[in-house]
């Protein structure tokens, strides 16, 4: 074994402290990357991935089965432009309802395709959970149904949910056996093609024109795109990019600095013994190698460690972030690899800078290097310091950071970021709840409740209208108001794109949708529209457009703009609706009650229910997946971000306690408390952290002011003042003191370890 | 009755006691059941080669370092019955100490250096730079306050030490190789303080392979050798 193998093994024994940190920083620092890392690469291009995963479909073509045969669909394959295709199969798009979940009232619309298998040539489908049916009576669903859910429909057996499922393409959202889909009563006929060329939309039109240039005229009942389908998809998902990015960026910077501040510290710390290794006859390039090896070995075990975490934790998150594409997403290789070989190399860099400052030391230099560097700036402060009335624990430990300026700034610089990601983490969170609180759809006002009436779309058996059927509300005990909502879809003149008119018979200020410019519509003239509206039609308020519905013609002004709505929804007045519909099939959608506040909402639905049986709560739909997720992200990369910064300044203070030790002695020495040294060691860090508090909270702000818009813009959202200005004392004050409690808490052990150091030897023994 | 009262009052009251004090370092013995009385007012000097166990005895007094059997009584207080904050806080109020290496903070000028020992008591930094700069006065190096260790001679530096040792007016001044770090003018006097300290009734307990030292400044000499006591000189009587 040589000399430098064998020095290095000691070296390592005996600093076992410092190497399980340069291993732990190096584990959390490799997982935070390689976790940041998949996500960006996941996030860059995830339904392309998912779409040659599972051989999407580049059209997807519904068929009128009266029209066409089976056999002359078939034949459709074989056109020169289809290089693969599935089907033809029978479908059916139902209106189901479920007495496991009787608040989801007639809000299941289901398209059911017969599908003997998953799999295929074309639009493979990805089993999430269960099974594929295999018999009557069975369904598999892409949706939220729990597994054993049983599903009904007018005058059809029931059907029971045995597996979820996912097709990228949307070609259906459940499947049932052919055999199944018969007694299902199917409507139309589907087939999914893949075209020799689809890379544009003329493409895939010439490839639909292809496809049933054989067949009846009128036998496409209609066609989707996966050009449109990506779009969607896109939309949603491009919203992940911007958070991703900025976290991303904060845990390679953090991860980075910590991983420089700790090897660059056990290097410099290590003088003494570069010394004593020299004065043995070790050359200088040896003591290089001993250093470099020394540093290594944890750092190489702690990256392999981090990166395998980092990779398992990748492998869930993205599958549920992009779980609407189906499937398991996976990071590449090569990320994996790039972090296992890159910090190490970066440990290697860190460490060589100082190792190779050796070689311009002589030996006898750094065989008195150990103690406290001499005086220099750092007596000034802390001749100013004692003079102060703070207890002269807390006025030595806030000099501390003063004797290793260097090593300080990369501490607190990693605090900064710390605080940076927790402030920007909080600023997140609060502006995507109140996002989501904007939203009427996830509007739970303990005070509010939505009553629908009637199942699977048909008019309550009762025969009341939507009028009578308001006035039984507000004849209840504890009503307040009731605002009846009702929707139709219609054309604008002079655009071919469906637009949905949802109409308010009420004030629609209570319903709790954010105005983001202009006001609420006071007239059957005035609409107000939705930011995905605004931006996708390009129009601004002012603007005016006549509505076309059932033969009927309405002219309306846009005079306000609302942050949440899809991107074809409008919302007008109730006469609005009531001019573009016959009075006899007004369409209402809900009824959303405000009630006094402290009343029981499920006795109040039960009573409602009591008096007409088709009185029921509406759907509520659960925490928006998309915020949860975020939340979920946010919450990672902040703890992971808190814990390395902790960890760095868990080592900063171990290596003061070491280069200090004789320091510590005499103090205690003369008098000084296990409990002033702990406090001395503590603040010296706590100050550190105060500092990156004040640095870091404003940082945060800004990251915040500057993602929020970007994941806006994805989202083709405009995000109103109330959204961005989340900020008041309590959530200031907690990632300021966030800086303050990482620093403490990371200080604390080894403060404590050095307030019981054994200082006998240390005093005697220089 | 009366008898034994005037010996009480003419025999100083003794401030450490040492009972069959064990202390090891692994398997190697540092102290073998050391036995040992100081009265006030006593200049105690413990002599020895190295790895004698001279400096483990001082460790043991100043309550740096615990027996593993034995007793260490100071002032009254069993050292063995304190908790690590009741030793620091018996440090404060009895233990000055004075080290080879001096063990000043580089950080600091002379004067805070000092008036540090006070401060930690809670004592308001101008209260302590005054009664600072008295012992700075009384020491002669007056001068010096404002300057940092590093630009300070040995003599200087050690006197600053002592002078840090004297802040909280211990009950007894300890100190280990007080001139093993000096040049000959320089220990001189250090020795001359050390000895006018004793006069004006301060106890001493010195560690020192210095004969010069002990026998200028120790009313008694207590010779170490493997960890046990093998001899007492009364200095008194060989003046």
């Amino acid at each position: 074994m040589s000399a430098v193998w064998t020095v290095t093994r000691a070296t390592l024994r005996r600093r076992k402290a410092q190497a399980l940190v340069i291993g732990l920083v190096l584990t959390i620092s490799s997982a935070t990357v390689a976790l940041a890392a998949g996500l960006l690469v996941a996030s860059s291009a995830p339904f392309e991935h998912a779409f040659a995963q599972q051989n999407g479909a580049h059209l997807t073509v519904n068929f009128d089965g009266t029209k066409v045969t089976d056999t002359e669909l078939a034949a459709t394959a074989q056109n020169p432009a289809v290089t693969a295709a599935a089907g033809p199969y029978a479908e059916a798009a139902l209106n189901f309802s479920t007495p496991d979940m009787p608040e989801l009232s007639a809000a299941l619309h289901l398209v059911v395709v017969g599908r003997a298998t998953p799999d295929g040539a074309v639009d493979r489908l990805t089993l999430d959970d269960g099974r594929w049916a295999n018999g009557p009576g069975e369904i598999v669903v892409d949706g939220p149904l729990a597994l054993g859910t049983t599903l009904n429909a007018p005058g059809l057996a029931p059907l029971t949910v045995v597996g979820h499922a996912t097709s990228v393409t949307e070609s259906a959202n459940a499947w049932v056996t052919p055999e199944q889909m018969a007694a299902l009563h199917p409507t139309g006929t589907e087939m999914l093609y893949r075209l020799r060329d689809a890379a544009t939309s003329d493409q895939v039109s010439a490839g639909l024109r292809a496809t049933t240039s054989g067949l009846p005229g009128d036998a496409v009942l209609g066609s989707q795109s996966y050009l449109a389908v990506r779009d969607s998809v896109q939309g949603r998902l491009t919203a992940f990019v911007p958070f991703l990015v900025a976290f991303g960026v904060l845990g390679l910077v953090v991860g980075i600095m910590i991983v420089i501040n700790v090897v660059s510290g056990a290097v410099v710390s290590g003088f003494r013994h570069i010394g004593v290794l020299r004065g043995l006859g070790f050359t200088t390039t040896q003591v290089v190698a001993i250093y470099l090896l020394m540093i290594s070995v944890p750092a190489v075990i702690g990256s392999v460690v981090g990166t395998i975490a980092g990779g398992a934790l990748s492998a869930p998150l993205l599958t549920s972030a992009f779980a609407s594409l189906g499937g398991t997403v996976t990071t590449p290789p090569w990320i994996e690899f790039v972090t296992v070989v890159g910090m190490p190399a970066i440990v290697g860099v860190a460490a060589i800078v100082p190792a190779l400052r050796t070689r311009r030391v002589s030996t006898v230099e750094a065989l008195s290097a150990g103690s406290a560097p001499r005086r220099g700036r750092v007596s000034t402060v802390q001749r100013r310091l004692s003079g102060t009335r703070l207890r002269r624990s807390v006025s030595l430990g806030l000099g501390l950071p003063f004797v290793r300026p260097g090593r300080s700034l990369l501490t607190m610089a990693s605090v900064v970021l710390g605080v940076t990601a927790v402030t920007f983490a909080i600023g997140l969170t609060s502006s995507l709840t109140r996002f989501q609180a904007a939203d009427p759809q996830h509007h739970v006002e303990g005070t509010q409740v939505t009553v629908v009436a009637g199942v699977d779309g048909r008019p309550p058996a009762s025969g009341r209208t939507d009028e009578q059927i308001e006035s039984l509300l507000r004849s209840l005990p504890h009503t307040r108001q009731v605002i009846t909502e009702g929707s139709i879809a219609l054309n604008t003149v002079g655009d071919t794109r469906r637009v949905i008119l949802d109409a308010f018979r009420g004030p629609p200020s209570l319903l709790g949708y954010q105005i983001v410019q202009g006001r609420w519509y006071t007239s059957p003239q005035e609409v107000v529209i939705s930011s995905r509206f605004l931006h996708e039609h390009q129009m601004k308020l002012g603007d005016s457009a006549v509505l076309a519905a059932n033969g009927e013609q309405r002219r309306v002004v846009v005079v306000g703009e609302v942050m949440t709505g899809g991107a074809d929804e409008i919302y007008g007045d109730w006469a609005t609706l009531r001019a573009l519909t016959p009075a006899t099939a007004v369409p209402v959608d809900a009824y959303h009650v405000f009630l006094v506040d402290g009343t029981d909402i499920a006795a109040y639905v039960n009573e409602a229910h009591a008096l007409d049986p088709d009185l029921r709560r509406g759907y509520t739909p659960s925490t928006g997946s998309f915020n949860a997720i975020v939340i979920g992200f946010a919450a990672l990369f902040t703890l992971l971000l808190s814990v390395v910064t902790a960890l760095g300044v868990f080592n900063t203070v171990i290596l003061d306690t070491r280069e200090r030790r004789r320091d510590l002695g005499m103090l205690k020495s003369i008098g000084m408390t296990p409990g002033q040294v702990t406090t001395m060691m503590v603040t010296s860090m706590a100050a550190l952290g105060f500092l990156g508090g004040l640095l870091g909270v404003p940082l945060g702000i800004v990251t915040h002011r500057l993602v929020m818009p970007l994941v806006s813009q994805a989202g083709h959202i405009d995000v109103p003042p109330s959204l961005m200005d989340v900020w008041g004392v309590p959530t200031l004050a907690l990632p300021a003191l966030a800086g303050t409690a990482i620093a403490a808490l990371g200080a604390f052990l080894p403060a404590r370890r050095a307030a019981y150091l054994s200082i006998a030897e240390v005093l005697h023994g220089e | 009755m009366t008898s034994d009262s005037t010996d009480a009052a003419a025999t100083p009251a003794v401030v450490v006691q040492l009972t069959d004090v064990r202390k090891e370092y692994g398997d190697s013995v540092a102290l073998d059941n050391v036995s040992l009385r100081i009265r006030a007012g006593e200049a105690v000097a413990v002599m020895g080669p190295s790895g004698s166990g001279k400096s483990t005895l001082l460790n043991m007094v100043a309550g740096l370092d615990r027996p593993v059997s034995g007793s260490v009584v100071v002032h009254g207080e069993d050292l063995g019955a304190l908790s690590e904050r009741g030793l620091a806080l018996f440090r404060r109020r009895r233990i000055g100490m004075i080290f080879q290496f001096f063990n000043l903070l580089d950080d600091l000028p002379a004067l805070d250096n000092v008036a540090l020992a006070a401060q930690l008591t809670g004592v308001p930094a101008a209260q302590a730079r005054r009664r600072a700069a008295e012992l700075f006065d009384e020491l002669g190096i007056a001068d010096r306050a404002d300057n940092y260790p590093a630009v300070l001679s040995g003599g200087e530096r050690q006197r600053v030490a002592v002078a840090r040792a004297l802040m909280n007016r211990p009950t007894i001044l300890l100190a280990d190789e007080p001139t093993g770090a000096l040049d000959s003018r320089a220990g001189e006097q250090v020795m001359d303080l050390l000895l006018d300290l004793n006069q004006i009734g301060q106890t001493l307990l010195l560690v020192t392979h210095d004969q010069r030292l002990a026998e200028r400044c120790a009313s008694r000499v207590v010779e170490f050798a493997d960890g046990r006591i093998v001899g007492e000189r009364d200095m008194e009587s060989v003046r």
